[in-house]
């Protein structure tokens, strides 16, 4: 039966191409806007490390100036109003302290900085690059790629070891794209050996630093935390501070009360966070006695996906644009169905015919239905290639070198709302036509 | 007037007046409350530095070579680039800072004022050689210009010599004069020797317009220049920068900026805003006025024999066109009615949920105005086929 009714829509919709192309073209428009703009939207919303974000939680600590608190609101940092107030980020000492508990399963304190990379001369002029600091952790916790070799292990976080992880990218550049694990680099001035290399790795928002241009690029070279003492590297990030001291050295600059570390944990289970917030709480408590931390106790200590809302990942703009697109396909389907109706109904002489050979008016509506439901697939699928051109433009724009393309639960999304307008479109029609009285329509 | 009867048949075919009704109030509730973002985002894109952006360039040296370690060779090595920048035909400022405009933040601190009530206050803060302001293109207001005598690059020196935006004297002086004022952040005095007027960079912080430029050469972790050209010369000059400062020494690369690029990178995401509801407005508009210009033809077709018959008992074709006319005209006004009221729920759910801005009431009348004529146009074709309907249909039987 299904396959008869697909029939005869079909056949309907061929002997008036123009009006199926006026249809189609309809309901594509809509599916057009409203996949790219929820898509748009989508794409800074969704999970960025799904099934995984929920154990993710990110650490700060309140060491600001006793007087006042920290400026949130209009933002510090990009927080916006939902922001604790307290610095995005830690000290360099606190961290470094942090880093001794064994509550989490894992653990990353982490920073940007930047760096000299000297290739050999036959490939390229030296170059400066930003470059990661972190701990062996970070790589296993925010699911990085891997195409050769491996993140290094503790014993590397805990003596410095030169080793260094590259991305795609640079290996591309300096080593044609080869196995490059075990070669060497320098990095200023001194060698690392090459530990790992990534695959081309570009999550849309860079979930482990939102607190500067969320939709950047990840770094190019990651090496062991332990390395910014004996290799003075300063921050490139965000770097906040309250407290005018002299900074002339990079010792002094480390035990500052300028923050600039970031801090991530993975725990397990909600006693784990408990415990943990008892632990950076205690920690407080004790600084607090050697004159630090004057302000009250405030360690808030926010899963990843709390901090994109404190972060305001979703600009409200994309919320709105999302909600007006989805308008604008509400209206594509009513449209649709005042030219169903017109088209249905001019129909009604034949489909008195069909009611008096004895079809039921079942079959009358789901054959209406079904002619609107390939209108609506026809419709959705162009809307959806012509949004994933758009998409790609946009994507360009709003993040240099971000794939923003659709995903497959936007696909799904695009497809149901494709089918849901050509469902509202067409339902009101489907059962005007079926409710036609033959006899008035068969008589003169 | 044909009111009484338009209304009558109107009820006779309420699916038309549903769907009409139900196109036009959505669409006047999109539209408004499209044209309250793009003015929102149009009134940030429009707020002006003060600045002469367009004809300004960022040029920042990244260094390799290890003499760069030393800090008499970095300050050596800024003095030959500006000398080497100033140089190049076209150029007609060059300053040694750390400011580049529009992107999106910078370098603050905390000062409060010797002998004031020792409150801190934020403000922006960057270093700069003499020539920060005819690079940039603003006024010593009141006080005097940087000096090259009063530049120090000594890194432990706590003393300072600074020049501060006119914002910022308000706001630490009120009505008095900054200049000969002195200034601390901790450290030793800093005396402010001159304002300037104006500045506006925003900051993640609300301190937009506050800004201190002290005296000093920026050199660690590379040079960085703004430079400032002839009106219409980026062009030219860009390509010859690279090559010049190489040319003075090669122990490094350098990176090009110019700050029209910069500022549009700083406003992209408000730019696709804009483009997108600009074309949502342009789209719906366009369906909508296409949807009634069909559902107001299959009224007319449906109708063909009545307009005959009333044509045959002596209705004129200025009448049918006048009835198709006020038709629409009450069915464009009940959508309207509609509309106001979901242009103000939606603007409502804006304004709760995304921090929207309230909307504009003259956006509304506009929108109003905007959907009558449409109405109007949309509906004109089809009443005009419609007067053209033969009195002679009557007499037939279909």
């Amino acid at each position: 039966m299904l396959t008869y009714n697909t029939q005869i829509a079909l056949r309907s919709l061929r002997r008036h191409p123009l009006l199926a192309a006026v249809i189609v073209a309809g309901i594509a428009l809509g599916i057009w806007a409203s996949t790219t703009f929820t898509t748009v939207r989508h794409m800074f919303a969704r999970d960025p490390l799904p099934g995984h974000s929920q154990r993710l939680f990110y650490v700060r600590m309140d060491n600001w100036d006793p007087a006042r608190p920290y400026p949130t609101g209009n933002g510090g940092g990009g927080l916006t109003q939902l922001a604790a107030p307290v610095p995005p980020q830690i000290t360099y000492r606190d961290a470094v302290e942090l880093m001794r508990s064994n509550i989490p399963v894992r653990q990353t304190a982490d920073y940007v900085s930047s760096i000299v990379v000297f290739p050999d001369r036959k490939v390229s002029r030296p170059y400066t690059s930003p470059l990661r600091l972190c701990f062996s952790d970070f790589f296993p916790m925010f699911d990085v790629p891997f195409q050769y070799g491996r993140g290094w292990d503790k014993r590397a976080d805990a003596n410095a070891e030169q080793v260094v992880v590259i991305d795609d990218a640079t290996n591309q550049k300096l080593f044609g794209g080869a196995n490059s694990v075990g070669k060497h680099i320098r990095l200023a001035d001194r060698d690392f050996t090459i530990i790992g290399v990534l695959a081309p790795w570009r999550p849309f928002i860079r979930m482990y630093d939102m607190v500067g241009n969320f939709v950047a690029e990840p770094e190019p070279f990651y090496i062991p935390f332990s390395h910014a003492p004996k290799m003075q590297l300063r921050s490139f990030g965000n770097s906040d501070g309250w407290q005018s001291v002299n900074l002339a050295t990079f010792e002094q600059f480390l035990a500052s009360e300028i923050d600039f570390v970031q801090f991530w944990v993975e725990l397990r289970t909600p006693g784990d966070l408990a415990a943990y917030q008892r632990y950076v709480d205690d920690y407080v408590r004790q600084q607090k006695k050697s004159g630090r931390f004057q302000r009250p106790l405030l360690n808030p200590i926010r899963s990843m996906r709390q901090m994109m809302a404190e972060y305001g990942i979703v600009r409200p703009q994309l919320t709105a644009m999302a909600v007006m697109s989805i308008l604008f396909l509400a209206i594509c389907s009513m449209n649709l169905t005042g030219l169903l109706l017109g088209k249905f109904l001019a129909r009604a002489p034949e489909v008195s015919v069909r009611r008096a050979l004895g079809a039921r008016r079942i079959d009358i509506f789901m054959q209406h239905v079904i002619e609107c439901e390939l209108v609506g697939i026809a419709g959705g699928v162009v809307g959806m290639l012509l949004s994933i051109g758009t998409l790609r433009f946009i994507g360009k724009l709003i993040a240099d070198s971000a794939r923003f393309s659709l995903d497959l639960e936007m696909i799904g999304a695009a497809v149901f709302l494709s089918l849901v307008a050509g469902l509202l479109a067409g339902i009101y029609p489907a059962w005007r036509i079926c409710t036609v009285q033959p006899a008035v329509q068969l008589k003169g | 007037m044909e009111i009484g009867p338009i209304t009558r048949a109107l009820l006779r075919n309420k699916t038309r007046f549903i769907l009409i009704v139900l196109q036009i109030a959505v669409t006047l509730a999109v539209v408004t409350n499209a044209v309250n973002m793009i003015v929102e985002e149009r009134k940030q894109m429009n707020k002006a530095s003060g600045f002469d952006d367009d004809n300004l360039l960022f040029v920042r040296s990244r260094n390799f070579a290890p003499e760069f370690d030393q800090l008499e060779y970095r300050i050596a090595s800024a003095e030959s680039d500006l000398r080497a920048l100033r140089g190049i035909p076209g150029v007609k400022a060059v300053v040694n800072t750390n400011f580049l405009p529009w992107q999106g933040g910078g370098s603050s601190g905390e000062v409060n004022v010797i002998g004031g009530d020792g409150s801190p206050y934020r403000t922006q803060q960057y270093a700069a050689t003499p020539g920060f302001v005819q690079t940039l293109g603003v006024k010593i207001v009141s006080g005097r210009d940087l000096r090259d005598g009063d530049v120090d690059d000594d890194p432990n020196s706590t003393t300072g010599t600074v020049i501060i935006s006119r914002d910022l004297e308000k706001l630490l002086f009120k009505d008095k004069s900054a200049v000969g004022q002195q200034l601390t952040n901790g450290t030793g005095p800093i005396s402010v020797v001159g304002v300037f007027d104006p500045f506006y960079n925003p900051y993640g912080w609300p301190i937009h317009e506050y800004c201190a430029i002290f005296a000093g050469h920026v050199s660690r972790n590379g040079a960085r220049f703004l430079v400032r050209v002839e009106p219409g010369m980026l062009k030219q000059v860009a390509p010859m920068i690279e090559k010049r400062l190489i040319a003075t020494n090669e122990g490094r690369n350098v990176d090009l900026q110019t700050i029209p690029e910069v500022k549009s990178r700083y406003f992209r995401q408000n730019q696709i805003v804009i483009a997108a509801m600009g074309m949502v407005i342009f789209l719906i508009v366009v369906v909508t006025g296409l949807g009634i210009v069909g559902l107001t033809s299959f009224a007319v077709t449906e109708r063909t024999r009545q307009i005959g018959t009333r044509r045959a008992l002596g209705a004129t074709k200025p009448a049918i066109i006048r009835y198709f006319l006020m038709e629409n005209w009450i069915i464009t006004n009940s959508g309207l009615l509609l509309g106001i009221a979901l242009a103000y729920g939606l603007n409502y759910l804006l304004v709760t949920n995304t921090s929207g801005v309230k909307l504009d009431w003259r956006y509304v009348v506009a929108g109003v105005v905007l959907l009558w004529t449409q109405g109007v146009v949309a509906t004109l074709a089809p009443a005009m086929r419609a007067a053209a309907v033969s009195p002679v249909i009557a007499t037939r039987t279909v």
